[in-house]
């Protein structure tokens, strides 16, 4: 989800009437799915939540969608690109490491401060969030005036060709500007492996980038001074290429410049970018109708889709539209439907409360889980919801067992919080540890999820839910424990039988399995100091934890 | 009278014939022969029962220190002094005082003007004269141990002089506690108290009635009792079920789904390509252990494949890129709800249908007062012939009057990557205001197809955690989740 600085002074500009914060606010911005999230003097930060469309990643691309909401234009604006004689050769080395470039010229900018910074912020945006960190897209902008057509497209040995990187002095190997310049650094892994790095060279052999590294110094820098601009996008999708070309040539045109053609030369065939004619898609009126739920006349669906950049061609047994060229996020009817909604306005429409007979109905395990729940406070027990996340220091080392398979997070943001709960009791002697000053005796218990490792399980692990119950207090007992153990499981109607068990978390000789029908089902005992030591608990604790989803199974049995 | 006489703790009646119009409480203590902590009690009782009150006072007496013992006898380290320059004149080295208080010795008599410095120390008139004076410090150092009310002017003076020395005197504060009778007790000293009173009631008394006849002793009913602490259900826990029985009342099915899933059911059967920003590592947990996990049958896997890959058989483009059953496989704890609806929409449903899951969802991020790092979200799904877009705006505004207790609602177009169209629901809530209640959308027909659903489906999620914080009374969100025993202890009613 981008988010995009725009100044009001300049979007009012663009469009040609006042937007205010206000305005934008109020209903504009809900064209766009943006959401204002800071402002600073007359910029505005937004949010745009539609992460798959790049052209309004722009005070540019904003204020085209707009404009019909301000003003009178309706439909697709009109871009043309003029022919020229730029060339690229596509050699066929970029084959197995970066197919795919498209490329166009720009003349007549008046390049500002202003400007330059819309456009880095674009270019930065489209090859993040559109060009996947730049693995899909990466674009290149250059100062035309310096580099010579035709320009050749190949990719070469890391140390087969020298250039000065963008910002740099000295010219580098390819290599090595893997190895040294910072963009290098962040971006080797996309080259990772392959034998050949791409490159872009012009007529006189000057490197003029090594997408989607960096830029040569010599001729990718773009200042106040540049007149005309060469824009170039290199990726693993030609559609993509071609979208993340048309966002920025566009935006630039909408900036007073224009564009030029390039001719990509790809040996068998040869394409001409940027190209500007509309893509199409056919809507079918009884799936606007029955998705939308409203009526809508041919007029008002023409009015709705113009409003929303649209033309509409046909409109015989379905909707022909049309959308411009650098809309990527048209994948199927559903998405035109949508923009004929947002363009209806979400607000006008009257909800319908659907009339769905259906029957109500909790899960019949998560009511056995309430019971067993609602049985303890009566004890006077008091019932915790702890989270599962939890660390191998408290799961074993403090509980004082053996380490075993547990559930652990490959990027957890805290080493505290790096593996799944494999039983509860960690989590209630971490309680008692958090509640050393309240008074005694605390009785508590959680009826909740823990996850185990099974290799042979569709998702290699089972959530199973477990009971856990635990009292601290100077008269904590074995006794006591199983005084609450025999309440539940008598009160379901189970004959149990509590077997000696050795557990380190447990006193010696104090601790037992739970069985029933010579199938464990749980342990009980009273904790080994050193466990209370470990959690710096001063009053002895008994408890005992049980497998509820073996119980179930045994209740529905 | 008689009330008073019958509310007598045993304690209380051991007590009172010792009693007499004043007594020190310690006299007290050796008389009865009770415990200092029972007699306390007793006494406490009783000026509750207004029988006595208890005056204390607090007085200041000065004793010798440990010094001061040692200079009663030897003398004071001066007076020593000034006896050896009675024989003769003496340089420093010559005084035969100990180190530590020659000094002292030296500056007291400068300070009486008994002695003149030089080469040598030698005795003035004064000094001569002093010699068969007792100083006024000795004399104080005689008379203690004494309470500084009744001191002299002189002792005062000995007293301000000695108290700057080291470990001569000290000064000890005494707390004494006298009991006095009030007329109500001058009263009682003369009531029979000998009787039998039954204290507590035991299953003998009860079997021979030898209760029958005699009194039972009366309690103080305004008595103050150590706090006890019930048993309680967790009060998100209650919360979360008041929701589940809303929605159960709305004819909702509850689902479930295990806590850790494949990428398979968190992404790829919603539609969300593998290479989408949300399902790098930022944005969500993965697993160091266990790593891969099972797809469902080839049909379904391949069905979801060709959806991404061109579309399926939907009619649209898909996303036009090879699709990885390994990145599928991968594992990872459940990112969000819908990944339970996912499961149960492979598993199969009835047509006509309204689900809804209260599931533990995870998220990358740092646990404070205002995020967790795992936490409930309520989703769902509906089926039906009948559904489009109004009628989930109905729904939505059902659940915002229902679940919410709103007053208005608002919608805003949202992008979700499972649903188009996709809305974001505001509610207002009477007293929270306008509040981002939740999103929801109707899935894609590249979701729905793969998995033979026909009819559309309406996609919902719910943010309940800040109505629950309402609820609850908290600003810190870690108190759904709450590690503090207190809190959960107090009363409240959900």
């Amino acid at each position: 989800m981008p988010t995009i600085d725009i100044s009001l002074k300049d979007i009012s500009k663009l469009i040609g009437k006042e937007v205010t914060r206000e305005n934008l606010e109020q209903e504009a911005l809900l064209w766009v799915k943006g959401e204002i999230d800071g402002e600073d003097g007359d910029t505005l930060k937004i949010d745009c939540k539609e992460s798959n469309r790049p052209d309004l990643w722009s005070t540019e691309g904003m204020a085209r969608a707009l404009s019909p909401f301000y003003t009178k234009e309706r439909g697709i604006r009109k871009y043309q690109a003029q022919p020229s004689e730029v060339y690229i050769h596509v050699d066929r080395t970029v084959d197995d490491v970066r197919p795919f470039i498209t490329a166009a010229v720009i003349t007549d900018l008046t390049i500002t401060e202003d400007l330059l910074k819309q456009l880095i912020q674009l270019q930065e945006k489209v090859s993040m969030t559109f060009g996947r960190k730049r693995k899909t897209v990466g674009l290149g902008i250059y100062d035309n005036d310096k580099i010579t057509a035709p320009l050749t497209y190949k990719a070469y040995k890391p140390t087969e060709l020298k250039y000065i990187p963008l910002g740099f002095t000295k010219e580098m190997t390819l290599k090595e500007v893997l190895e040294k310049h910072p963009k290098g650094i962040e971006y080797a892994h996309l080259l990772k492996g392959h034998e050949r790095y791409p490159v872009i060279i012009d007529k006189n052999n000057i490197v003029a980038s090594m997408p989607p590294i960096t830029n040569s110094e010599t001729t990718g820098k773009v200042t106040e001074k540049t007149k005309n601009l060469f824009l170039e996008v290199t990726g693993t999708n030609l559609e993509d290429c071609k979208v993340a070309l048309n966002v920025m040539a566009c935006a630039l045109v909408d900036r007073g410049g224009k564009v030029h053609e390039v001719t990509i030369d790809y040996g068998k065939e040869r394409i001409v970018t940027p190209d500007f004619t509309p893509k199409k898609i056919k809507v079918k009126f009884e799936d606007i109708e029955r998705l939308t739920g409203l009526k809508l006349t041919l007029k008002e669906l023409k009015e709705l889709l113009e409003r929303f950049c649209y033309d509409v061609k046909k409109a015989k047994d379905c909707l022909e539209v049309e959308y411009p060229s650098f809309r990527q996020d048209i994948l199927h009817p559903v998405d035109v439907i949508e923009d004929i909604l947002i363009s209806y306005g979400f607000n006008n429409i009257e909800p319908v409360i659907p009339k769905i007979a259906t029957r109500g109905e909790l899960s019949e395990f998560e009511m056995f889980c309430e019971s067993l729940r609602n049985a303890l406070p009566g004890l006077g027990a008091q019932e915790l919801l702890n989270f599962t996340l939890t660390n191998k220091e408290t799961l074993f080392k403090k509980m004082n067992i053996e380490e075993y398979g547990c559930v652990e997070i490959a990027n957890p943001v805290s080493s505290r919080w790096s593996s799944i709960r494999s039983f509860i009791l960690p989590s209630l002697m971490e309680f008692l540890e958090n509640n050393k000053t309240q008074e005694y005796p605390q009785q508590i218990y959680e009826v909740g999820e823990i996850v185990i490792i099974d290799e042979k399980a569709e998702t290699g692990t089972q959530t199973v839910k477990h009971l856990s119950w635990a009292l601290a207090d100077k008269e904590a007992n074995y006794t006591k424990a199983k005084q609450v153990l025999d309440f539940i499981l008598s009160g379901l109607g189970l004959k149990y039988e509590t077997i000696d068990e050795e557990n380190p978390s447990f006193i010696a000789g104090r601790c037992a399995k739970i069985i029933i029908n010579e199938k464990k089902y749980g342990i009980i005992g009273e904790i080994n100091p050193v466990v209370l030591k470990n959690f710096s608990l001063e009053f002895p604790v008994c408890a005992f934890e049980l497998n509820v989803n073996e119980l179930y199974k045994l209740r529905k049995a | 009278m008689q009330d008073l006489v019958h509310s007598l703790h045993p304690l209380e009646r051991k007590v009172i014939p010792f009693l007499k119009s004043s007594i020190l409480f310690e006299e007290l203590v050796e008389k009865t022969k009770l415990q200092e902590a029972e007699c306390i009690r007793a006494v406490q009782w009783l000026e509750n029962k207004e029988v006595l009150k208890i005056k204390t006072d607090i007085k200041e007496e000065i004793i010798l220190g440990s010094l001061g013992k040692k200079y009663l006898q030897e003398k004071l380290p001066e007076r020593r002094l000034l006896e050896q320059l009675k024989k003769k004149k003496l340089t420093l080295q010559e005084i035969d005082v100990e180190e530590g208080e020659k000094n002292i010795a030296i500056g007291e008599l400068k300070k009486k003007a008994a002695i003149s410095m030089g080469k040598e120390i030698e005795l003035t008139e004064i000094g001569k004269k002093l010699l068969e004076k007792e100083f006024l410090e000795e004399k104080f150092l005689k008379v203690l141990p004494k309470e500084t009310k009744d001191f002299t002017d002189e002792e005062k003076l000995a007293f301000e002089n000695l108290k700057k020395r080291k470990e001569i005197i000290q000064i000890e504060t005494i707390k004494t506690k006298t009991i006095l009778l009030t007329e109500l007790g001058k009263k009682l000293l003369k009531e029979k108290l000998d009787f039998d009173l039954i204290e507590t009631l035991s299953p003998e008394m009860l079997k021979d009635q030898s209760w029958k006849g005699k009194n039972f002793r009366k309690y103080d009913v305004k008595i103050n009792v150590p706090k006890t602490y019930g048993g309680r259900r967790q009060p998100y826990m209650e919360f979360l079920n008041k929701i589940k029985l809303q929605l159960v009342q709305l004819g909702f099915k509850e689902m479930n789904g295990p806590l850790i899933e494949t990428e398979f059911y968190n992404f790829d059967v919603l539609f969300q390509p593998q290479d989408h920003p949300a399902r790098t590592w930022t944005d969500t947990y993965h697993l160091k252990h266990p790593t891969h996990g099972k797809l469902p049958n080839d049909l379904v896997v391949n069905r979801v494949k060709n959806a991404h890959e061109e579309g399926g058989r939907t009619g649209s483009t898909g996303w036009g890129y090879k699709w990885d059953p390994e990145i599928a496989r991968q594992l990872m704890p459940r990112a969000h709800g819908t990944a339970v609806s996912a499961r149960q929409m492979v598993k199969g449903i009835e047509i006509p249908c309204k689900y809804f899951t209260i599931s533990r969802v995870y998220r990358p991020d740092v646990l404070d007062a205002t995020h967790l790092i795992e936490f409930n979200q309520l989703d769902g799904f509906v089926t039906d012939p009948s559904i489009s877009f109004r009628t989930l705006l109905g729904m939505l505004k059902l659940f915002a009057i229902e679940i919410a207790g709103a007053e208005d609602v608002k919608f805003f177009a949202d992008y979700y990557p499972f649903t188009e169209p996709s809305v974001q629901i505001s509610a207002k809530h009477p007293q929270l205001g306008w509040v981002e209640l939740g999103g929801a959308g109707i899935f894609r027909p590249e979701i729905t197809q793969p998995l033979n659903i026909d009819t559309p489906v309406m996609a919902w999620g719910l943010g309940i955690d800040r109505l629950a914080m309402f609820k609850l009374g908290i600003k810190d969100i870690r108190y759904l989740f709450s590690q503090d025993l207190k809190w959960l202890r107090e009363p409240r009613i959900i």
